[in-house]
C-alpha cells in the first residue's frame, strides 16, 4: 500500500530517551491493515521471542490507530492498544513469565491525531527512571518530564496536560495511578472516560513510567482514489443520516440499553454470575439513566450514533460529573454487585475511570469478594474491616480506593480473581470468573455457551466478550479492530459500503472480499500462534466452573447448566474449523502456510 | 472571493440595504442599516456531540482539490478547517466559527488605512454574504485581527506563516456545507438576532456558562 497511509511508525525508547521515525513495511499494511492487526504484526517483531516478562523493559507497548482513522467515516476513530499481557498465563507455565497477546480498543480522537501526525503506530519499548510523557506535534516528538503528574488522577490530568500544553487541539491518552501502582488491570484513557481497559495494556505504560502520550497533527495520508472516496464519503454519511431505530437505539440509550434487555434473557452478570437476571435493572436501565443522570450525548471522531453520554450524579456522593453508565459499567458495578442506587452506581464508575482501573475486572474482583465474605472464606480482617455486601455502594468505593492505592488487601485484589482464588482456596476457584486469569465480561454464560462461553474462552487475550463465538465472527471481529471501525457501527458497513471498498478508494488497492476476510484469519491466526509459544493449549481455553455447577435460581435460564460434554463438542467443531489441531491447539501446518504465517518462530 | 453574477444577485436580495452601505462605509454597516440581514452558522450547543463531522465536511468544501483537471472535495483535514469543536473537562464540546459580529472587532483592529474608493481595510466584509475577507495584497500580517478575535470573540481567526489570516467562515456560498452535514442537527444557516444566546464571546465563556448550566 502507498496510499491512505503514513507508513511510518515512531519508536520510543525509554531507557536511553531515544525517538526514532522507522518505516513500516508495505507488506504489513497488506496483510494486517492497522490498529489490532498490525500491532499483532509489529509486537511479533519487537518481542524478543517467548516468555518475555510484560513488565520487562523489552515488552513493546504499541499504540496503533485503525487503517481508516483518521478520515472522517462515521466512528473510523478506533485505537488499539497492543502488548503482551501482564494478567494471563497458562495452565501448566513453561516459563516464569508466559502469557498471552494483549489488544484493547478505544474510540475517541487519539487515533485519528496520531495518523494526522504522520504515524500508523507509536512504539514504546524500554522504561524510564523518571515518569515521562511523551509529546509529539507533527515531526517534533520529545519525553518530557511528568514528576508532577505522577499520582494524578485521570480526571484531573486530563484538564492539568491540556493547562501544560496550552492548545486544546492536543489529543493525549494516559495512565491513572492504578496502573502507575501497579494494578494488574489498569486501563488507558482518553478523554478521562474512553477507556481501553481490557487486558492490562495500562499497567505495561505504568511500568514503563510512561504518564501519557499527547499528539498534535496537522497532516493527512494521501489519498488513491479521491473521486471514489469522495463518493463513498458521501454515501456513508447519508446512509447515516437517514432516519433508522438503530442510530436512534444508540443515541438514545447507548449501550446502556442492554442493561435491561439482557436481564430480561437472563445473560446478564449478577451477583457475581451466580444470576443472570436483576430484580433491580429498571433503577439502573437506560430510561433511569436518561432521566435522573445523563445530561449530553457524546460522539467520537466523525461518529453519528453519539453513543457515550455525559452525566451528573447528585444524592448522598455530592456533584459528580462523569460519562457513563454503560453495559459493561453499569452491570459490572451495579447489578454484578446487586447495586441500584443508580448516583451510587454512577460515582463508583468515576473513582474507578480516575484511578484508571479497568472496570470489568473491577467488577469481577469486588463481585468475588463480596461473595468470598458471604460464604465466610474471609474475614473482615482479610478485607481491611471493609464490609463488602451485595447492594452496598459505600464499601465498594473504599475498596476501590484500596485497589488503586494497592494498599492493604488492595494490594492482592489488584492482582485479580484468580490469584484471590489461589490464596484463598477453599474452592473459590469455582466461583472465580476468569478464562486465562482475564476476567469475564458482563454477559453471562448459562444459556449461551455456543455464543458468549465460546467467544470467552477461545479468546487471544484471555476472556472476551468481544470476540465472536464462531471462527467467522471472531475474524470479523479482529478486522473492525484493525480497521478502526467501531463494532457498534458496523451494520452500517456492509454491501456498496463495505469496508474493502473503503480501502481500496484510500489505499488505491484491489482488495477482494475474500482477501479482506483472510486478513482477518491471518490477525486471528498469528495471536494464537503467539499464544501457542508461550505454551498455551487448548486446556487453556476453559470456562469457570461455575458455569457447569451453579444454575440461575430466578429468571429465563433458570436451572439451566452448561453440559461439559456438549461444550467439548462445541470446541471440537471450533478447532476443526479453525483448522487447529485439536488436542496440541496448535495451528496446521497447511493453514500457516495458506495464511503466510510461515514466518513465527515456534 | 470571486463572486458570480447570480451569487451577487442573491445577496442583493438577501440584504439590499446593508449591502449598500457596506461599500461606503466597510466596517460600520449594520447597525447604520437598520435592518439586520447578516445570516450566519447559528449553534445549538445543546445538541452538539463533538463528533467534528463539521470540520471534516468544512475543510473538504473550502479547500477542494484538483484531480486529473476535476475539482473535487478535499480529505477532509480538520486542521484546515473554519469551524473548530473545543472539548472541555467536564464534557461539553464547543464548537465555534466566524460568529460575523455585527460590530467585527477583528476589521476594527486592522490598521490598514480604508481605501479611499471602496472603504474597505484590508480585512473587510463580503458585499454577499457579509462573511469577512482578507486582501492579500494589502495585509501586512500584524495579525491584530487575529489577538482581537481571540481576546473579544471565538478565536476563530488562524494566521498562516505569513500572518495573513486564515479560517474565516465562508459560509460555502451560501450552502454551509457543516449545517447541511451535522449528524445532530445542531448547525442551522440562519438570520442572527441580538438575543440570540452564545453568541460573540470565547469558547472559553461559552463553556463556562454551559457548565453552570449542566453540571451544577
Amino acid at each position: 500500500m502507498k496510499f491512505g497511509i503514513n507508513g511510518q511508525l515512531l519508536e520510543v525508547d525509554l531507557t536511553t530517551r531515544t525517538i526514532s521515525r522507522r518505516a513500516i513495511p508495505e507488506s504489513y499494511f497488506e496483510a494486517f491493515f492497522g490498529g489490532r492487526g498490525l500491532g499483532m504484526r509489529l509486537l511479533y517483531d519487537y518481542l524478543p521471542g517467548s516468555g518475555t516478562d510484560p513488565f520487562s523493559p523489552e515488552n513493546p507497548l504499541l499504540f496503533v490507530p485503525g487503517l481508516l482513522c483518521g478520515f472522517p467515516f462515521p466512528s473510523a476513530s478506533r485505537t488499539c492498544m497492543v502488548t503482551k499481557s501482564p494478567i494471563t498465563s497458562p495452565f501448566k507455565k513453561k516459563s516464569t513469565y508466559a502469557s498471552t497477546v494483549s489488544y484493547s480498543n478505544m474510540g475517541g480522537f487519539i487515533g485519528p491525531e496520531i495518523k494526522f501526525a504522520g504515524y500508523d503506530a507509536i512504539v514504546v519499548t524500554g522504561k524510564s527512571e523518571k515518569p515521562v510523557y511523551l509529546f509529539i506535534e507533527d515531526d517534533r516528538s520529545e519525553l518530557r518530564d511528568a514528576e508532577k503528574f505522577w499520582g494524578m488522577g485521570t480526571n484531573d490530568f486530563d484538564k492539568a496536560i491540556m493547562d501544560e500544553l496550552g492548545d486544546r487541539r492536543f489529543e493525549t491518552a494516559y495512565i491513572g495511578p492504578g496502573a502507575e501502582h501497579g494494578v494488574l488491570f489498569g486501563s488507558v484513557l482518553n478523554t478521562a472516560a474512553r477507556a481501553a481497559g481490557r487486558g492490562g495494556t495500562g499497567s505495561v505504560m505504568g511500568s514503563k513510567r510512561l504518564k501519557a502520550i499527547a499528539v498534535r497533527g496537522t497532516g493527512m495520508p494521501p489519498i488513491g482514489r479521491h473521486k471514489a472516496y469522495t463518493d463513498l464519503l458521501k454515501k456513508t454519511r447519508v446512509s447515516f443520516m437517514a432516519d433508522s431505530e438503530s442510530k436512534n437505539d444508540w443515541r438514545y440509550g447507548g449501550t446502556a440499553n442492554a442493561i435491561e434487555f439482557s436481564s430480561n434473557r437472563g445473560s446478564q452478570a449478577v451477583k457475581n454470575y451466580a444470576e443472570g437476571s436483576f430484580v433491580g435493572v429498571k433503577n439502573i436501565n437506560a430510561d433511569a439513566a436518561r432521566q435522573q443522570v445523563w445530561k449530553r450525548d457524546l460522539a467520537c471522531y466523525a461518529c453519528q450514533l453519539a453513543c457515550k453520554k455525559s452525566g451528573f450524579a447528585k444524592g448522598a456522593y455530592g456533584g459528580v460529573v462523569h460519562e457513563g453508565i454503560e453495559y459493561e459499567t453499569g452491570t459490572m458495578l451495579g447489578a454484578n454487585l446487586m447495586i441500584d442506587d443508580l448516583n451510587g452506581l454512577h460515582t463508583l464508575i468515576e473513582l474507578a475511570d480516575d484511578y484508571g482501573i479497568d472496570i470489568i475486572s473491577l467488577g469481577n474482583v469486588l463481585g468475588f469478594l463480596t461473595e468470598c465474605r458471604e460464604k465466610g472464606l474471609i474475614t473482615n480482617d482479610f478485607l481491611d474491616g471493609i464490609e463488602l455486601q451485595w447492594g452496598q455502594v459505600a464499601p465498594a468505593l473504599e475498596m476501590i480506593h484500596k485497589i488503586g492505592r494497592m494498599e492493604g488487601v488492595g494490594r492482592v485484589a489488584s492482582q485479580g480473581v484468580r490469584h484471590l482464588a489461589e490464596l484463598i482456596g477453599q474452592h473459590s476457584s469455582d466461583f472465580a470468573i476468569h478464562v486465562k486469569g482475564h476476567e469475564l465480561a458482563a454477559w453471562n454464560v448459562n444459556g449461551y455457551a455456543k455464543s458468549i462461553g465460546m467467544s470467552y474462552t477461545t479468546a487471544n487475550r484471555g476472556a472476551c466478550h468481544m470476540n465472536g463465538g464462531k471462527p467467522k465472527g471472531q475474524d470479523q471481529s479482529a478486522l473492525r479492530d484493525s480497521v478502526g471501525i467501531c463494532s457498534f457501527a458496523a451494520s452500517w458497513y456492509r454491501d456498496d459500503l463495505h469496508p474493502a471498498m473503503l480501502i481500496n478508494a484510500i489505499t488505491d488497492s484491489n482488495i477482494s472480499i475474500s482477501d479482506y476476510d483472510k486478513v482477518g484469519e491471518r490477525i486471528f491466526n498469528l495471536e494464537k500462534l503467539m499464544n501457542f509459544r508461550e505454551g498455551f493449549n487448548r486446556q487453556d481455553d476453559v470456562l469457570p466452573e461455575r458455569f457447569f455447577k451453579d444454575a440461575h435460581t430466578i429468571g429465563p435460564q433458570k436451572d439451566v447448566l452448561i453440559s461439559r460434554a456438549e461444550f467439548e463438542l462445541i470446541m471440537d467443531e471450533y478447532y476443526a474449523e479453525r483448522g487447529w489441531n485439536p488436542k496440541s491447539s496448535r495451528p496446521e501446518e497447511e493453514k500457516i502456510k495458506m495464511l503466510g504465517l510461515d514466518f513465527v518462530q515456534l | 472571493m470571486k463572486v458570480s453574477r447570480k451569487d451577487f444577485i442573491k445577496g442583493m436580495l438577501l440584504g439590499s440595504a446593508g449591502v449598500a452601505v457596506t461599500s461606503q462605509l466597510g466596517f460600520m454597516t449594520f447597525s447604520i442599516s437598520g435592518t439586520n440581514s447578516i445570516k450566519a452558522i447559528v449553534i445549538d450547543y445543546s445538541k452538539c456531540t463533538g463528533c467534528r463531522t463539521c470540520e471534516a465536511v468544512c475543510s473538504a468544501s473550502n479547500h477542494p482539490v484538483s484531480v486529473a483537471g476535476e475539482a473535487l472535495p478535499g480529505a477532509g483535514n480538520p486542521d484546515f478547517s473554519n469551524i473548530k469543536v473545543w472539548h472541555f473537562n467536564p464534557p461539553l464540546d464547543i464548537p465555534v466559527t466566524c460568529f460575523l459580529c455585527e460590530d467585527a472587532p477583528c476589521i476594527a483592529a486592522c490598521p490598514v488605512k480604508p481605501d479611499t474608493v471602496t472603504g474597505r481595510k484590508a480585512l473587510y466584509r463580503d458585499d454577499v454574504f457579509q462573511t469577512i475577507q482578507n486582501d492579500l495584497n494589502r495585509c501586512i500580517g500584524c495579525q491584530s485581527c487575529a489577538d482581537a478575535c481571540r481576546e473579544e470573540r471565538g478565536g476563530v481567526i488562524f494566521p498562516d506563516d505569513l500572518g495573513q489570516p486564515q479560517r474565516m467562515c465562508t459560509l460555502c456560498q451560501g450552502n454551509p456545507q457543516c449545517v447541511k452535514f451535522c449528524p445532530y442537527e445542531a448547525l442551522s444557516f440562519l438570520e442572527i438576532t441580538p438575543d440570540m444566546p452564545l453568541r460573540m464571546m470565547t469558547p472559553e465563556k461559552i463553556n463556562q456558562l454551559l457548565a453552570e448550566a449542566y453540571y451544577q
